[in-house]
């Protein structure tokens, strides 16, 4: 039985043997993750969509000196999270980092308070109030808090991939999503010790 | 970082399984606490409205315009470029410019991975 890594190193091989339909094997199977990765980084859906693109090629000029150090898909993605970046640069939209923003200087939210009065019944309403924070307080973290934790919450990477990804140490990536959560956890705060239904 | 904030670092490499063998007494025992909780609870709360919140679909048309920027590359691509030094292959391409779904080109003007 050959495990993913494997699996994909397979195909990386055959492509670097010339076979292109190999390289379209590994498109089908990463480019929704690729995109789920992106999106979190270049909001809008069709630039997201550019820079999968984009990644893809890169990824296939790059494959023949791809030894296969790092799993497939690691590599992959931190060709996806630097193009992101990069795109991000030549658009004038630099996303924070946490030398320029601090994680605990991020802003409210008070777009949460404006939902506590749409009618619906409560239940949902906590709910998509606390998905409404979650969200706004992940697109307020510096870019590498925001990497760390999506790689690890969405992605589902361990912290030694992670590390690969992003090109720091372990101890980096677990301090990176603690603080993460912690700024997530602070916004959430106000919402779960005085619930919807107690605050009139 | 103070005790609890060091007690918190610990749930959440804990809630990750990637908690040091030495360290999981202490973060096991601040679990007892309120605090140590109240981080167990919020951490997977994150972690559970993250992967229910759906990501933007591809495109229909994405996988025809790859497949052309692609065969693209394959007729352009020689077999000895040297344009691609990174180590383990993640370097940048060269400064060609392919059009994607927004009609910009400019990002592989210089991509500069790594």
């Amino acid at each position: 039985m050959t495990t993913e890594r494997e699996s994909d190193q397979l195909l990386v091989e055959r492509v670097q043997a010339g076979d292109q339909k190999a390289f379209d094997l590994l498109v089908s199977k990463y480019q929704r993750r690729l995109m789920r990765l992106v999106s979190r980084l270049v909001h809008d859906p069709a630039e997201a969509e550019d820079v999968v693109q984009e990644t893809f090629i890169k990824a296939y000029r790059a494959l023949r000196h791809f030894r296969g150090d790092s799993a497939f898909y690691t590599w992959l993605y931190r060709i996806g999270i630097n193009t992101a970046k990069n795109y991000l640069v030549t658009q004038g939209r630099r996303a924070p980092t946490s030398t320029e923003t601090d994680a605990e200087g991020a802003e409210g939210f008070d777009e949460a308070d404006s939902l506590r009065d749409i009618n619906t019944p409560e239940s949902m309403l906590a709910s998509k109030q606390i998905a409404h924070t979650v969200n706004a307080a992940m697109e307020a973290l510096p870019q590498e808090l925001r990497t760390a934790i999506v790689l690890r919450e969405i992605e589902g990477l361990s912290y030694e991939e992670i590390s690969e990804v992003m090109a720091c140490p372990i101890g980096t990536v677990r301090s990176r999503i603690f603080r993460a959560r912690e700024v997530i956890a602070d916004k959430l705060r106000p919402l779960l010790e005085f619930p919807v239904d107690k605050r009139r | 970082m103070d005790t609890n904030e060091t007690l918190r670092a610990h749930i959440s490499a804990l809630v990750d399984g990637e908690l040091p063998q030495a360290d999981a007494e202490l973060a096991l025992a601040a679990l007892q606490e309120r605090d140590g909780k109240q981080a167990w609870d919020r951490y997977h709360l994150i972690r559970d409205t993250l992967r229910a919140t759906p990501a933007p679909d591809l495109s229909p048309g994405f996988a025809e315009r790859l497949a052309t920027a692609l065969a693209h590359e394959q007729g352009r691509l020689p077999s000895d470029r040297g344009d691609l030094a990174d180590g383990n292959g993640s370097g940048s391409g060269g400064a060609n410019a392919v059009t994607g779904s927004t009609g910009q080109a400019a990002i592989l003007a210089n991509p500069g991975d790594s």
